[in-house]
């Protein structure tokens, strides 16, 4: 049973005057709040145009988030498969994320989204961003294995349906990987 | 009947400011955000501290996100990030980096909670400004609940201040009722309805959120899969019905989660869908911070009580402000009320 309260104190309400400025700041900033994810490309032609008005603020408070969980739909997953050649000839080969490698499981994650980042960059009409990312994964390949080319493939991995997991199709069937060469870098 | 209806108009128009004043500013018991900071800022030293295995490989001249790449993403925005001045310099990186641990191990205990959250905002913005490529809903849940941190007296319930400002004039302090700490705290609730509306407005495009394969397509992902369940393939009609019911009760939250008698429903529900996305699909961390997120709608009163019930568990009984409720156990309070002046003590 719940005591009455013995112990309290409160702060007095702020003045009128302080309470207007407060709520005018408060309204402002759940509008941006609003405005972050709903001016996300594909938006209206408003969309853009309040999302340019409030870029600043959404900027500074890394609030230009879709929210878009697993959406429009969770798809294929993507990594990235890399081969290097070191200067002795040798080829070093691996693939990120690696759950062997990357561990826990956050930093899994974080070499995750490095390799579904660089495909949704890639499926952008203009490709010189993600040809930026990939380089910048093949430089630190390069550097980490003393390596002098460096090849990097995404590799996409369809989810199989449910149909044919019942008639005994494994999830990491190799039907259900496609690979295509996505960044060559040679070290000078 | 002109006279009529500007009296109705002028009586709505009031109404609409006492609620607003009453959404925004009736005093609160910061309960409710000082569980938040400890969650939040546990959530936050853990994110950070995972960075520390990985720090030169993503960031600096050799990372996997070197600046090239990431000033070319962010040019022409206002993206800040004090790492830019300093990953030049390994030793300079380490140093900060682990003072940033520093201030969120402080953050969480409570201790100058004033300083700590702010600088805990401004270090959790920076990672995230410098490291996109590598990011995902964890933080921006991390960023929004450092930016209401700092906003509210995070450090007016069970925090290492109030215990030492306890000791310092000997007596427990009286549970400290503020205007900031409701404020803090609708802000978070208000944007967390903000996120599940757009996740749930989001899905709506996807045809297998209407077909009923969207959790499949998640749970039969095997770079995410972190617990097999390839089991429920075998289960379709289920498979159909989790997602219908995830999609309708993210669209639906910002309207169901404010009624008392739908509320409690809701907030069950947030329960199995993170833990599922955690336990299921390996993101323990962004599971665990989106039920961080929602807490803002427990109420202060169910937060004391439960902290005291994990207290008496553990034998310390009701202890002090640092253990958790100030001594004193507040009843559920019928409505809040705006008050114009003066407290209540």
């Amino acid at each position: 049973m719940a005591t009455a309260p013995a112990n309290v104190e409160s702060t007095p309400l702020p003045r009128p005057g302080v309470r207007a400025i407060v709520s005018l700041i408060v309204a402002l900033h759940v509008l941006a709040v609003f405005v972050g994810p709903w001016a996300m490309p594909q938006t209206s032609e408003l969309g853009a145009n309040v999302g340019r008005a409030f870029q600043p603020y959404l900027d500074v408070l890394s609030l230009g988030n879709g929210y878009r969980f697993f959406a429009p739909e969770p798809g294929p997953s993507h990594l990235v498969r890399f081969e290097v050649t070191t200067r002795d000839g040798t080829l070093e080969e691996g693939f990120f994320p690696n759950r062997a490698e990357h561990w826990p499981r956050l930093l899994y994650h974080r070499y995750f989204m490095l390799s579904e980042f660089v495909n949704t960059l890639g499926s952008a009409p203009d490709t010189k961003l993600a040809d930026t990312y990939a380089r910048g994964y093949a430089q630190h390949l390069a550097e980490e294995f003393d390596g002098r080319t460096v090849k990097l493939y995404l590799r996409r991995h369809y989810v199989p349906r449910t149909e044919e997991v019942r008639q005994g199709r494994r999830l990491d069937d190799k039907v259900l990987y496609e690979e295509r060469l996505i960044y060559t870098y040679e070290r000078d | 009947m002109a006279g009529s209806v500007s009296t109705a108009v002028r009586d709505w128009g009031r109404e609409v400011l006492a609620g607003w004043n009453r959404f925004w500013f009736a005093a609160a018991d910061p309960a409710t955000l000082g569980l938040i900071r400890i969650l939040g800022g546990a959530m936050m030293l853990y994110t950070h501290a995972v960075w520390s295995i990985g720090l030169t490989d993503f960031v600096g001249s050799h990372g996997l996100l070197p600046a090239e790449s990431v000033k070319l993403l962010q040019q022409d925005t206002w993206a800040f990030s004090y790492l830019w001045w300093i990953e030049g310099s390994p030793v300079l990186l380490w140093t900060a980096h682990i003072a940033a641990l520093i201030v969120f191990a402080m953050l969480t205990v409570g201790l100058f909670t004033r300083v700590t959250s702010i600088l805990a905002l401004i270090i959790t913005l920076s990672y995230v400004q410098r490291l996109p490529g590598a990011l995902f809903g964890l933080d921006q849940v991390n960023t929004m609940l450092a930016l209401y941190l700092a906003v509210g007296p995070s450090g007016d319930a069970f925090s290492l201040d109030r215990w030492l400002r306890g000791r310092r004039v000997g007596q427990t302090l009286p549970v400290r009722q503020s205007w900031m700490a409701n404020l803090a705290t609708r802000l978070i609730q208000v944007h967390m309805c903000i996120v599940y509306l757009f996740a749930g407005m989001a899905k709506l495009v996807g045809m297998a959120w209407w077909d009923g394969t969207a959790l499949w397509m998640a749970f039969g992902n095997l770079e995410y899969q972190s617990l097999d369940m390839t089991w429920m393939a075998g289960f379709p009609l289920l498979i159909n019905l989790m997602t219908h019911v995830t999609v309708a009760w993210e669209l639906s939250y910002w309207a169901l989660v404010w009624p008392r008698l739908s509320r409690p429903i809701v907030l069950a529900l947030a329960v199995p869908l993170h833990m599922g996305i955690a336990i299921c699909l390996g993101m323990i961390t962004f599971g665990l911070a989106m039920l961080i997120g929602n807490l803002a709608f427990v109420p202060p009163w169910l937060v004391r009580a439960a902290v005291d019930r994990i207290l008496a568990i553990f034998g310390r009984g009701r202890g002090g402000e640092l253990a958790a409720s100030g001594g004193e156990k507040l009843k559920k309070p019928s409505r809040p009320q705006v008050r114009s002046s003066g407290s209540t003590r």
